[in-house]
């Protein structure tokens, strides 16, 4: 995170590597704030998140046009999602394109992060450019890209030893190309800010002695910067697994789920249902199951990663 | 830095900012030139006409009320997140109970409730209260929805203070309320500024819970304001990309004074 | 340490400045219809609102009920009408296409049957062309006024680029057959489609389904007889709509252009492409932004007609009008009359005209020359005004409901992703109420 810049962590040794100390006076409950700090947030998020969710998981079982009364249906929705054979490919769309963002944007924004990183002049104008892509709305995004992407008149038609006839949205390969890639230009932007501020907060210490061993510029790059940045890698991955599962603006901006269903993701799926077909019924059971498989999903990544243990080993270090 | 430049890395940047620049050049370039000029010789053409009509239209289709209104609800959701999600932070970092741990694990669970998922009973709730059509009521929901991911870059940021401080402060008698104001506070200013940052453009951009919980003038906010541009049938490009730009410079103007704070709180650490 | 100090002073600055926006944001707001003696009404936000907004405020200088107009911007206002029509957020009065879009609400018992209003005064239906009138029409009750203005679907072409190739504006399909091929061996992209949008693609569906078998199919299959996509005319049309596609008549790359962000208006204005079929909206399109072709080389004709083919060669498709439908619950009926009369006025034709719309009443015809455009204008009046059948876009007759499916399979067709049997499949499976 960005905030790890006004860390106040004297430049002192790294946090792997060091000998723990056993966590003894720290353990203790001198000092601690109780549960009650969390209390108004949670109540709050409870109230405009939690509950709403709570309603959606009702309605998943009942059937809804928003105009008659909700009746309920059972499992009638369910039953019908798992048979949909858009449905089961609209996972296996956001699979790829969940894999995809992650692969593609993470070197990228590691990359851009630690450059940006620097403190020279340049590369302080050059961050602010390329943050402005996070700036522009859903609405903005679509309209740039379209009329970029137009097939007469945009890039494809300066390019056609590159593009062919320029049919970008016609076919399901090259729409979930641009689909990956515009993302990538929208998105990379917040994760470069990740990186940049966990670079930043590397203790200058552990270059100064790196160059006095003789390592050189890509030697520190992956033996000191990359395993310092493990932490915020996991977050910035989270994130982008979560974003990547649930998010739907860039398809809905840009190819409405389409040619045919071809770029139709479980999200867009969803909002598909639920507000171009009035099902609101079979909309819920598709938001609701993405929400669950987005937690589990997440929920992996934390444990796997040791995220959640984060708290004990930054008390156990210094 | 005193290391000698490297010509890898610049290349590198100089294709991203091709990449990034290239579509922000096309539409700075078409809220210059006028609508005809646009038509005719497509979107990646050199203009051959100048004109501030496009930002004029965008104040005369009253953009000034939209701008209003965006301000009230981004303030108020950047002032509700600074009222909640410190305390919170602070309580899943510091606190060792397992209710707190509960509420940790119920906002990352939040991270993956999409907002077009519960906009359905959002309209109920909202409505029910009586908040239909109010500016409040876009409020509520855009922060409450910038709290789960607020909550783990703010906490990510309270990690990252030495444990010693706090030892040092519990030494001294001090009790949770004055560690938090005087060292977790202070020492977590950049995670702040990138929460405000973050919930910012979460208000500014907002368009699917004003689309569906307001519809006077009065409460219109500018993404909504936006679709002034679009009808069923076409659409005004430069228009409606004037308008964009007018909508990113207040935005831009808090990244870049937050930036100020981050540079500044990096320079203090230097210092000490 | 002068800035720990400073922290928690700048916390409470932001809670009170949060405090104070908050309550003055509570003051405002009034949406939704209560009791407060006023009617609202809600409507699709465009450049027409100009004249909806000259118009409430002619009415409310003279009524005691006053109106207030709601707008709802652009392509959500179907949905945000189906989440709000049935709570307490619901308008008096709203904007919508006849049809299918009003039919699911007359189901559910949400609109007023505006015979009682018609009894009163007969003007109400009378002073509207029936054709247009009749798209309101549900289960044999009129529910909707028609407010704004016509949109039949034209051929338009380049004139330019049809006199280079040696082709004539073409009457039957078989000259519109030829005209491709001409066109291609020029190196020219016959017909420019917005395919990215879909809507464009459907207006083809449209056209040759009504040509070939007559309104009577389509009108029996959203009646509910899904026997009638089988039929031999429907596999018929399809085959030429194939036929139409497989000679390259739209080229390549008509999936990756849009109408809605001018892409195919500019491949006909720039000569890239000889002919586009579209609604009438389509010339003030090119007036703005292609001023000079628009005046020179736009041609526009009636769709071709089909020899052998069933329907009216006279009819025409398209969007009919919109229309202001009144729900049940109003408070204010007698006011919701006396505004729904303003519709058929001489002001209110006047102000339609002037920006370029074309209102579907019988005195519309005194006031054309006064038009933006009289040739354009006489030109549309006069095909509507003869049109047997003014066919509905399928999208807008069927329920909103079935038009995201709708859009799928026609899609599907075009690029051949659908078989003929397959897009009668997906036909049939789409819901009729």
């Amino acid at each position: 995170m960005t905030t790890q810049i006004t860390s106040a962590r004297p430049a002192a040794g790294p946090r792997k590597g060091a000998r723990r100390r056993p966590p003894a006076s720290n353990a203790t409950k001198v000092g601690r704030p109780s549960f009650a700090w969390a209390l108004p947030a949670a109540v709050f998020f409870a109230l405009f998140a939690i509950a709403p969710l709570v309603m959606v998981a009702v309605l998943s079982f009942m059937t809804w046009d928003g105009i008659s009364s909700p009746e309920f249906v059972g499992m009638d929705n369910w039953s019908r999602l798992v048979d949909d054979p858009v449905m089961l490919d609209s996972i296996w769309l956001t699979l790829l394109l969940t894999v995809l963002g992650v692969v593609i944007q993470t070197p990228l924004s590691v990359v851009l992060g630690v450059w940006a990183a620097g403190n020279q002049r340049n590369r302080a104008v050059l961050s602010v450019i390329y943050f402005i892509p996070l700036l522009l709305s859903a609405t903005a995004v679509s309209v740039l890209w379209r009329a970029l992407l137009d097939p007469n008149f945009g890039i494809p038609a300066e390019a056609t030893w590159l593009f062919g006839d320029g049919n970008l949205f016609g076919e399901q390969a090259t729409a979930i190309g641009v689909l990956a890639f515009v993302a990538t230009w929208q998105f990379t932007p917040f994760h470069t800010l990740i990186y940049q501020g966990a670079a930043r907060a590397v203790p200058e210490v552990l270059y100064q002695a790196a160059e006095i061993d003789g390592a050189g510029r890509y030697r520190q790059f992956f033996h000191i910067t990359l395993p310092q940045l493990r932490n915020s890698m996991i977050t910035s991955m989270i994130l982008m697994i979560v974003g990547g599962l649930t998010t739907f603006e860039t398809v809905l901006i840009l190819t409405q789920g389409g040619p045919g269903t071809d770029t139709t993701i479980s999200a867009y799926y969803m909002y598909d249902k639920a507000f171009k077909s009035f099902d609101f019924g079979t909309g819920s059971a598709i938001a609701l199951a993405l929400v669950v498989a987005a937690t589990i999903i997440s929920l992996i990544v934390v444990r796997v990663s040791g995220y959640d243990k984060m708290r004990s080993t930054m008390e156990g270090v210094s | 830095m005193r290391r000698r430049p490297n010509y890898l890395a610049g290349a590198g940047s100089l294709v991203w900012l091709f990449v990034v620049g290239l579509p922000l050049y096309v539409m700075l370039a078409a809220t210059l030139r006028t609508r005809q000029d646009y038509a005719e010789n497509g979107p990646v053409s050199i203009p051959d006409s100048f004109t501030l009509d496009n930002y004029a239209g965008a104040f005369d289709s009253g953009f000034g009320q939209y701008f209003l209104n965006t301000l009230v609800v981004t303030g108020c959701v950047i002032g509700i997140v600074l009222l909640l999600v410190p305390p919170l932070a602070y309580a899943i970092v510091r606190s060792r109970g397992r209710t707190t741990s509960a509420i940790f694990r119920l906002f990352l669970l939040g991270l993956a409730i999409p907002a077009q998922a519960v906009i359905v009973p959002m309209f109920y709730l909202i409505s029910e209260a009586g908040l239909y059509d109010n500016l409040l009521g876009v409020i509520l929901p855009t922060a409450a929805f910038c709290l789960p991911m607020s909550a783990l870059i703010l906490s990510g940021a309270m990690r990252d203070i030495s444990p010693e401080l706090y030892e040092a402060m519990a030494m001294d008698g001090a009790s949770p309320l004055r560690m938090f104001f005087q060292l977790v506070l202070p020492l977590s200013r950049g995670g702040l500024s990138t929460i405000v940052v973050f919930s910012a453009l979460q208000a500014w951009n907002g368009f699917l819970f004003p689309l569906v919980l307001t519809q006077s003038d009065s409460t219109k906010v500018v993404t909504l304001g936006l679709y002034n541009f679009q009808t069923e049938h076409g659409i005004d490009i430069p228009g409606l990309l004037g308008a964009v730009v007018l909508s990113m410079v207040p935005i831009l103007l808090v990244y870049l004074f937050a930036r100020r704070a981050l540079v500044r709180g990096l320079m203090g650490v230097g210092g000490k | 340490m002068k800035t720990r100090a400073r922290l928690p002073r700048l916390v409470a600055c932001g809670a009170t400045l949060t405090l104070a926006l908050t309550l003055s944001a509570c003051g405002d707001g009034d949406g939704g219809s209560g009791s407060d003696g006023k009617i609202h009404v809600l409507v699709y936000g465009d450049a027409t609102n100009k004249v909806e907004k000259q118009l409430v405020e002619k009415f409310n200088k003279t009524s005691d009920v006053k109106v207030v107009l709601d707008t709802i911007p652009g392509a959500d206002y179907q949905k945000k009408l189906q989440t709000i029509i049935n709570t307490p957020q619901a308008p008096d009065v709203f904007f919508n296409w006849g049809g299918g879009s009003i039919k699911p609400f007359v189901k559910a018992g949400l609109l007023m049957p505006l015979d009682d209003f018609i009894e009163k005064n007969p003007d109400l239906e009378n002073k509207f062309l029936p054709s247009v009138f009749n798209n309101a029409v549900v289960d044999g009750k009129p529910y909707g006024v028609p407010m704004r203005g016509t949109q039949p679907v034209l051929l338009f072409h380049n004139k330019k680029v049809l006199d280079e190739a040696g082709v004539k504006p073409p009457k039957t399909w078989d000259e519109l057959l030829d005209a491709v091929t001409e066109l291609k061996a020029k190196g020219v992209t016959p017909i420019a489609l917005g395919g990215g949008d879909v809507w464009p693609t459907q207006m083809w569906f449209q056209y040759l389904y009504d040509r070939v078998a007559g309104p009577e199919l389509f009108a029996k299959a959203i009646g509910g007889d899904k026997s009638a996509w089988e039929s031999p005319d429907s596999k018929k049309a399809l085959n030429m709509i194939r036929e139409l596609v497989d000679a390259g008549a739209f080229g390549k790359n008509y999936d990756s252009v849009k109408y809605t962000n001018a892409g195919s208006v500019q491949l006909v204005a720039s000569g890239k492409a000889g002919f586009e079929l579209m609604g009438s909206w389509y010339y003030s399109q090119q007036l703005t932004d292609h001023p000079d072709f628009a005046e020179k080389s736009l041609g526009y004709t009636a769709f071709p007609t089909i020899s052998g083919g069933k329907g009216d060669p006279k009819n025409v498709a398209g969007n009919t009008n919109n229309y202001y439908s009144v729900m049940k619950k109003t408070k204010h009926p007698e006011a919701v009359a006396e505004f729904l009369k303003l519709m058929y006025s001489d002001d209110f034709v006047k102000a339609q005209l002037d920006i370029g719309n074309l209102p579907t009443t019988t005195n519309t015809k005194d006031f054309l020359d006064k038009a933006a455009d009289p040739k354009y204008s006489r030109f549309q009046y006069d095909l509507v005004a003869d049109a047997p059948s003014f066919q509905l876009s399928w999208d807008q007759a069927y329920p909103q409901k079935a038009s995201s499916d709708m859009h799928k399979a026609i899609q599907q067709f075009f690029n051949g992703q659908l078989d003929t049997d397959g897009f009668i499949k997906a036909m049939q499976a789409l819901p009729t109420d």
